[in-house]
């Protein structure tokens, strides 16, 4: 016994003296929340696959870091006047990571893969438009569409739009998904599920040999342990902060911290169609009993943005729109002139943890609302009941008001106004979740999707974003800000607004 | 001995059986669908409909769970819908680790409660017997997550001895297998005490000390063999709930293990991982039991198995 106590002893104190271990040069440990569930972009569907698949594979037209649109794999890029069809001149010289050539066939073969029987998760992003792919010479592809649409370059640069090698999806299938091949400038090494993801730089990349060696992504759910392997310097980046320790880790020297706004606004969303709710003074009350400043400014510490529109300021195609004015008093005379002097009752449910402090706010409105004299009792599920119970059709679901937030991937406005709002895209069909039906509406989402001419998309846009302003189907509450940190020795690393935290070839560690 | 092993493993059919068929018919009847939530918020209902096909999701319960068992005998347990990883290679990933964190955990734990509790007893209502006895109690009352988190702070963020997350190594295993065992510690350290202090009043014990055997041997020969018994129970016990996997300590330390796979599994509705890993944790558990009870035998010869 006394031999193995000595023994554990003896193995304690050499554990101790090498201590955490010294790590390779341009090494980064990154940790982020979750796990990445699919590594094949027409396929991923969360932001930590998106994030890794930022780094490995490259699309034709690409965001930069105020979602601007800019060349990637296509050098340029030409519109019919029609606005029916588009040609893509490609970058020479650049190949797969497994050494397959990058060329308008590997174009061709992507966009078909989109069209196909495989059915890919994003998928809409191509078929409603898109007709055929022509390859015009090796590095000249064209795409011919059915029908115009203002936001084309948009879904090209959406992270689904990831160029994979076609060599590797036609040997490997959908299992292209744990063993990613794209010509970003770092490649897949290993992913053991749960634990990290290694990326290796690609040394042939054509944009200059990338600065970091390695990335090794960490999945670290719990939060405190994030920011501790933060302070610790176990890792050199963790993103998803919680708003509690930001205030501490500001004020560490050797950390830097990024708070940046996205896209994504949550909102409380009504069945438009049952009553009260398709009256829109009921609508309106609950909007002004909504004291947005209370909620930023005591909830979220100001790390978020009051929101009038459900189109956050950075999205193109936003519309500044007059603030929703808070006034208790004014919504109590509205509830009396729809039939209701003595207030309502309904049910609202809030999801837990889904997003940044979101039942906290169900709380809050529940309380706020409640100086309008209107009662809602407050329910949540975990969040697979909660996405299967909002959308349910609207003959079966019990649903009266509920919380959820929405960021558009392909960061225009459309992707917002179409999906949540068009009389055509009520769940389970689309994701019209308020049952929300309005004729004009309608009108100028087809004609701002199908402008050719920009004045004519931005004037369609203001008048929908208007209408929304107006009829309030759903109440934007605020704009959510996604801080990361991370130490000050790690230089260029992108904090999109589209919610990703990825590195380019150009991201390095100082000595 | 070898019949009654036998006989032993036999009763893992049923038992694995009945494991299928609750873990099945509780995943039908929480809500929520797969392909619903692996598409999230903007679902497309074209991929949610290829995902249900391809998956099986739209076939009578039976004939899903007919050609559950039907695979599963023969070692397949389907792929994961999050990441199409086949359930058997992420089942033996996670366990491998799972097995490492056990094995240190309850190598801890037997270490801190067997001598806690030898000398607790020895040393009836000295200042050591109480200190060990407050410090079991605070190690069984303490939430796994609370301690992880504490041990984290100071020796990761402070003395900087062990990294505070993260894999591969043995001294990422240090703090969280304190943290787990800290609990089984203080229950073996209570029953050591308990039984030990029965067995050391009993004659042979007297007859020994009267034929002049020195102290040690007396205590650690004669009486501690003898009062094994009841602390083998709690031995198998705990180091068969660790192998089920340790939820808590994996999830504060970013370990990658069991626990993990099938909390996460039910989150995301991954049902081939969760029918798996009950099967894996089942399955431990019943072996366990046995080692225990064939264990019993190698310490008291009185207990026979026909």
């Amino acid at each position: 016994m006394k031999r193995t106590l000595l023994g554990a002893t003896l193995v304690l104190a050499a554990l101790l003296a090498f201590g955490p271990g010294a790590v390779q040069a341009q090494t980064v440990i990154y940790a982020a929340g979750a796990d990445p569930d699919s590594l094949d972009p027409p396929n991923a569907e969360s932001n930590p696959s998106e994030a890794v698949n930022r780094m490995i594979y490259e699309n034709l037209v690409k965001f930069d870091a105020k979602l601007n649109l800019v060349p990637g794999l296509a050098e340029r890029w030409e519109q019919a006047p029609d606005g029916l069809s588009w040609t893509f001149f490609l970058r020479k010289g650049v190949s797969f990571h497994d050494g397959t050539p990058f060329n308008a066939e590997a174009v061709k073969y992507f966009v078909e893969r989109m069209l196909g029987p495989e059915k890919p998760s994003r998928a809409a992003l191509y078929t409603p438009f898109v007709e055929s792919v022509t390859v015009v010479d090796p590095y000249t592809v064209r795409m011919n569409l059915k029908t115009p649409f203002a936001f084309f370059l948009n879904n090209l640069a959406h992270s689904a739009s990831g160029i994979g090698s076609p060599a590797a999806h036609k040997a490997l299938g959908k299992d292209i998904a744990r063993k990613p091949v794209g010509t970003g400038p770092f490649k897949f090494v290993e992913w053991v599920h749960g634990d990290h993801l290694t990326l290796a730089r690609n040394d042939a990349y054509w944009g200059g040999k990338p600065k970091l060696e390695k990335i090794v992504i960490k999945t670290v759910k719990e939060d405190a342990a994030r920011v501790m392997m933060l302070q610790s310097g176990d890792a050199h980046l963790a993103v998803r902060l919680p708003a509690e320790d930001i205030p501490r880790l500001e004020k560490d020297a050797r950390l830097q911290l990024d708070s940046t706004e996205t896209l994504r606004v949550l909102y409380v969303g009504f069945n438009c169609q049952k009553k009260p709710f398709s009256d829109v003074r009921v609508r309106q009350a609950f909007n002004l009993a909504t004291d947005r400043d209370s909620i930023v400014r005591n909830l979220y510490r100001g790390r978020a943005l009051p929101a009038s529109n459900i189109v956050a300021p950075r999205t193109t195609g936003y519309v500044p729109l007059p603030a929703h004015p808070y006034d208790p008093e004014k919504a109590k005379k509205l509830l009396a002139e729809a039939g209701y002097p003595n207030g309502l009752k309904a049910r609202f449910i809030s999801p837990m943890g889904r997003y940044p402090k979101d039942y906290e706010m169900a709380q809050a409105l529940q309380q706020q609302w409640k100086q309008a004299g209107i009662e809602v009792s407050l329910g949540t599920m975990e969040w697979a009941a909660y996405l299967a119970a909002t959308r349910k059709p609207v003959d079966q679901t019990d649903v009266e008001i509920f919380l959820l937030g929405w960021a558009p991937s392909s960061a225009e406005a459309r992707w917002i106004l179409y999906p949540l709002y068009h009389s055509d895209q009520w769940v389970p069909k689309g994701n019209n979740r308020i049952f929300y039906a309005n004729k004009e509406f309608d009108d100028y989402v087809d004609k701002l999707t199908k402008a050719t001419v920009q004045a004519e998309r931005d004037k369609h846009l203001k008048l929908a974003q208007e209408v929304l302003h107006r009829e309030v189907p759903q109440i934007p509450i605020l704009v959510t800000k996604e801080t990361i940190g991370y130490t000050k020795k790690l230089k260029g690393v992108i904090n999109s607004p589209l919610e990703l935290t990825y590195f380019d070839q150009n991201t390095h560690l100082e000595k | 001995m070898i019949r009654y092993v036998v006989k032993r493993l036999m009763m893992l059919v049923p038992v694995l059986f009945g494991v299928t068929l609750v873990s099945f018919s509780l995943l039908q009847i929480v809500p929520g669908d797969p392909a619903v939530l692996l598409a999230g918020e903007d679902a497309n209902p074209e991929f949610i409909e290829a995902v249900r096909k391809e998956y099986g999701f739209d076939q009578p319960l039976h004939v899903q769970y007919l050609r559950f068992v039907a695979r599963a005998v023969q070692g397949d347990f389907g792929i994961s819908i999050r990441n199409r990883e086949p359930v058997i290679r992420l089942l033996l990933q996670r366990f491998s680790f799972t097995v490492q964190l056990s094995f240190l955990s309850i190598l801890i734990a037997a270490a801190i409660g067997l001598v806690a509790g030898v000398v607790s007893a020895t040393r009836q209502y000295s200042l050591f017997d109480h200190a060990s006895m407050v410090g079991a109690l605070l190690g069984i009352s303490m939430p796994i997550f609370w301690l992880g988190l504490l041990l984290m702070l100071v020796f990761s963020v402070h003395l900087r001895w062990f990294p505070a997350g993260g894999s591969g190594e043995l001294r990422h295993l240090i703090l969280p297998a304190i943290a787990l065992g800290a609990a089984s510690a203080a229950v073996i350290a209570r029953m050591t005490r308990a039984s030990m202090l029965e067995v050391i009043r009993q004659d042979y014990i007297r007859t020994a000390r009267a034929n002049g055997l020195r102290e040690t041997v007396v205590i650690y020969k004669h009486a501690l063999k003898n009062a094994m018994i009841p602390v083998i129970t709690v031995f198998g016990l705990e180091f068969g709930y660790m192998l089920g996997g340790a939820v808590l300590t994996e999830t504060v330390f970013s370990l990658p293990g069991v626990g993990r796979l099938m909390v996460e599994g039910i989150f995301q509705r991954d049902y081939a991982v969760v029918q798996g890993a009950m099967l894996l944790v089942a399955t431990t558990f019943v072996l366990v039991n046995l080692l225990t009870d064939i264990a019993y035998a190698l310490f008291d010869p009185k207990i026979r198995y026909e």
